[in-house]
């Protein structure tokens, strides 16, 4: 991978970040690293990658008009190279700008 | 630590192809087993899909697509559903579980080959994932949100009334 040198200075979380807010023009986002709570799992075996398992939450006007499944697939899609280098999972929170609520 | 000691067990399983068969029939020993589901009044059939897995001239996807057509309820996770070893897992099984509807899993930690075959098959990088009526629905975030939002309800409903 090219981008091996800044991978490794940038964690995951940076790197989530940065492609999604790039690809999605999110309004919001937040991407919390929540690997430590699946630490030592039986499915972290593979990987010695601290940084496994993640929240997101995406507002973003491409969603607009997409099933959960499309959204979700389109996070996914963006962060395959992630998915394929030790991301094991992520929770998913993908909402239009429509579907939050103005509440503050 | 726990994460060597998962991995030797996990390893264990794994390299060890006479451990998956019964294993993966272990898997169905756990919640209803394929008869409850099928109209077929042979039911010797419905237990295909365990034996087909290992048998070399079905591939794991045909194995995936007939799971997924048999099964309403077809979900491919780690663990089993009396005992999911990932919290996401889990949580599927639990919201599913709050259906009267028949449950059908394979779980993919013992079966790496059968793990890719689902990826492939749904084009989806993550577990646990969730067939409904033979259509993909997602994970556990998109099961807990159609749970939330009465969209599961719905969709299960034809099934539980079969019942």
């Amino acid at each position: 991978m090219s981008l091996r040198g800044a991978s490794a200075v940038l964690s995951r979380a940076n790197r989530i970040k940065t492609k999604l807010q790039t690809a999605l023009e999110a309004t919001v986002l937040e991407v919390d690293d929540v690997s430590y709570q699946h630490a030592g799992h039986a499915a972290v075996k593979e990987t010695s990658d601290k940084e496994t398992h993640f929240n997101v939450k995406i507002v973003s006007p491409k969603f607009e008009g997409q099933s959960l499944v499309k959204r979700h697939r389109m996070v996914y899609d963006l962060l395959a190279d992630e998915l394929q280098s030790g991301l094991h999972a992520l929770s998913i929170v993908a909402k239009t700008p429509h579907e939050t609520t103005p509440s503050k | 630590m726990a994460t060597s000691l998962s991995t030797i067990i996990f390893k264990g399983i794994a390299s060890s192809r006479s451990f998956t068969t019964p294993l993966t029939r272990s898997c169905y020993s756990g919640m209803r087993h394929f008869t409850t589901v099928s109209n077929d009044p042979d039911t010797h059939d419905d237990f295909k899909p365990s034996n087909k897995l290992h048998n070399s001239n079905v591939s794991l996807s045909d194995v995936v697509e007939q799971d997924v057509k048999d099964n309403p309820v077809m979900l491919y996770m780690k663990g089993v559903p009396d005992f999911p070893q990932c919290g996401f897992s889990s949580l599927a099984v639990r919201v599913l579980k709050q259906y009267d509807v028949p449950l059908s899993a394979r779980n993919i930690l013992e079966d790496p080959e059968l793990k890719n075959a689902v990826k492939t098959f749904s084009n989806w990088p993550t577990f646990p994932q969730i067939f409904i009526k033979g259509e993909f629905v997602g994970g556990s975030d998109i099961i807990l949100n159609m749970h939330q939002t009465g969209e599961l309800k719905e969709k299960l409903k034809d099934i539980t009334s079969k019942q």
